[in-house]
């Protein structure tokens, strides 16, 4: 095994694990507070899915909260 | 805080399908609601089933591991279309996302694909020996390197830059398309995608440059998720995303290599 697999072997293992543990962190404010941040939320709507669970299985307290 | 749950759930008109924002308000509870751990874990579970069917691909080659690859190519093009929906030019969605399917179809993605980089890999690498650690090490670094820059805030994905992403994201699909219909009937492949001239190689460039940037993209969608407390399937999404485009950067880094080696 030559030296530069070696290297690329290494430089790959470390890139893995700064990859999986970066991931688990928030972004710093500089990224999230921005007035021109994508909004994803007019792309990916859940709403589908939300009509679905809520029509399958309604909550009794939801109503409940009505009375007053 | 109201009382009526109702108003604070579906707004004041009170019907479920015109609230002005879904995102916001996705789950009731902190256990239904999705973390950035979620997603961690969900990714490395998909690239766990991802090596899984590639070392099987690679290991068992033949007329049968070909068909696998094959089924497994087609079914995770249709459940990544089923997840991600299909956006077309001047058309709009002909498949709208339904990102709610994600726990199911994220699982059958990975290993489809798995099958199918498992066999590519084997072919290139019975080639150019040594190039399948270089594109995987060469991938995680190229992702590593733009995780950072993201979460420090050192490139930021806005309207246009996704816009443009976009853009030549469904422009390489179609090209793509068009070049497998094309080598159907005549049996050759366009020049510009599989020549190893200067062309070819930036051509490859290119298109490992716009898969970087959608590793961006993904990690703005799993941070916006996070923030604006989506449900727990979204970490599915999320990391389907994610590894999907993991996989296609970890096939084009292959092609460039091969490319540069020939």
């Amino acid at each position: 095994m030559s030296l530069s697999t070696i290297l690329t072997i290494v430089i790959g293992i470390f890139s893995f694990f700064i990859f999986f543990y970066f991931l688990r962190f928030k972004a710093s404010s500089k990224q999230t507070d921005r007035s021109d941040r994508l909004k994803w939320s007019s792309y990916f709507t859940y709403k589908d899915r939300e009509k679905n669970l809520k029509g399958k299985n309604p909550d009794p307290e939801e109503d409940a909260q009505f009375k007053d | 805080m109201s009382r009526h749950g109702a108003l604070n759930t579906f707004g004041r008109s009170g019907n479920p399908i015109i609230r002005s924002d879904v995102f916001t308000s996705k789950a009731s509870s902190s256990e239904d609601r999705m973390t950035l751990n979620g997603a961690v874990n969900k990714t490395g579970i998909l690239l766990f089933l991802t090596v899984l069917a590639a070392t099987i691909s690679w290991n068992f080659q033949g007329p049968f591991m070909l068909l696998v690859s094959i089924i497994g190519m087609f079914t995770a093009f249709i459940v990544g279309i089923a997840t991600f929906g299909f956006w077309f030019f001047f058309v709009g969605w002909l498949v709208k996302p339904r990102p709610y399917l994600a726990p199911k179809t994220a699982p059958i993605y990975a290993l489809g694909m798995g099958f199918l980089i498992g066999l590519i890999s084997e072919q290139m690498e019975s080639q150019f020996p040594g190039i399948v650690i270089q594109a995987v090490s060469l991938t995680f670094f190229v992702a590593a390197s733009l995780l950072l820059a993201y979460k420090t805030g050192l490139i930021k994905p806005t309207q246009n830059f996704w816009l443009i992403v976009f853009s030549a994201t469904v422009g390489i699909l179609l090209t793509y398309i068009v070049n497998i219909f094309y080598s159907m009937f005549t049996g050759a492949s366009f020049s510009f995608l599989t020549g190893n001239g200067m062309f070819g190689i930036g051509i490859s460039l290119f298109v490992v440059a716009i898969a970087s940037l959608n590793l961006v993209l993904d990690f703005d969608i799993i941070e916006q998720a996070d923030e604006q407390g989506a449900p727990k399937y979204v970490e599915w999404f999320g990391a389907m995303a994610l590894v999907a485009t993991l996989i296609w950067l970890y096939i084009e880094i292959l092609r460039l290599l091969s490319k540069l080696r020939r």
